[in-house]
């Protein structure tokens, strides 16, 4: 085990698929009035606690990719725009949130090896 | 961290296209009377279509998404409505004037369309600048 352990590695990663979100949410509302566009979005939990779950955590999460999904089933308007700014506008608060979050823990972490070096 | 400073550059490409578009809903309003353009034919309505953003080397290389451009401004060729006014010195042989086919009303709902739209994006690009400072805090 390296300096930093299994937890500084998911939440670097955890903040790593926040930001990924924030750019595809981010996209989504550029989009919102693009005839015949498909809201994108990515669930970056899910690939981390699966990966998590896995046999080899620290390998699995290192390997991890996000992937963003493009839903297609549904339709909000009559040009086949299916962005909701309410709904989009949401998830992109949730999502920085989440983000503060985990870098409020990764900080915290750096402050206790900090205080283990002495500084 | 690559993302969050893409994250800004999607939110400025939807701010460009949502202030053309009110440009171009702003000309419409005001030349919903003018039935005499550079042709001599009444002022026709514009549209502004805009497309998700394309792919660039860079974009294929970090997987990531490229905002909205803007594909075009196309002319609405819908008629304009016809009013009687022989005197008017752009009426017809049976003293029709047509007027442009701007609707005053769709051009108002398309105004808050567009500048509630920008305003998310604004929105958006607060975040990823906060989100940015964020990580910043992490190196103190």
């Amino acid at each position: 085990m390296g300096l930093f352990d299994l937890t500084d590695l998911v939440v670097q990663r955890g903040l790593e698929g926040a930001s990924l979100r924030q750019q595809i949410l981010s996209n989504n509302l550029a989009n919102a009035n693009t005839a015949g566009f498909k809201r994108s979005d990515v669930d970056f939990q899910s690939t981390l606690a699966s990966a998590i779950g896995s046999g080899d955590p620290a390998q699995a999460i290192a390997n991890v990719a996000f992937q963003p999904q493009t839903d297609s089933s549904t339709t909000m308007t009559a040009d086949g725009n299916n962005v909701d700014t309410d709904t989009e506008m949401s998830n992109l608060t949730s999502n920085a949130l989440e983000y503060e979050t985990l870098a409020a823990v990764e900080q915290q972490r750096f402050s206790m090896l900090k205080t283990a070096m002495g500084s | 961290m690559g993302e969050l400073f893409g994250a800004l550059g999607i939110s400025a490409s939807g701010m460009t296209a949502e202030r053309l578009r009110m440009d171009v809903t702003s000309g419409n309003l005001a030349n919903a009377d003018s039935t005499k353009g550079a042709n001599g034919l009444p002022y026709q309505r514009q549209e502004v279509v805009l497309q998700a953003g394309g792919q660039s080397f860079s974009d294929v290389l970090g997987n990531a998404q490229a905002g909205v451009q803007v594909a075009g401004i196309v002319n609405d060729t819908s008629p304009g409505k016809k009013v009687y006014d022989p005197g008017h010195p752009d009426a017809d042989a049976q003293g029709y004037v047509t007027l442009p086919n701007v609707n005053t009303v769709t051009e108002m709902t398309d105004l808050i369309t567009e500048s509630r739209s920008y305003e998310a994006d604004t929105q958006a690009m607060q975040t990823a600048k906060q989100l940015y400072l964020k990580t910043l805090d992490l190196l103190r």
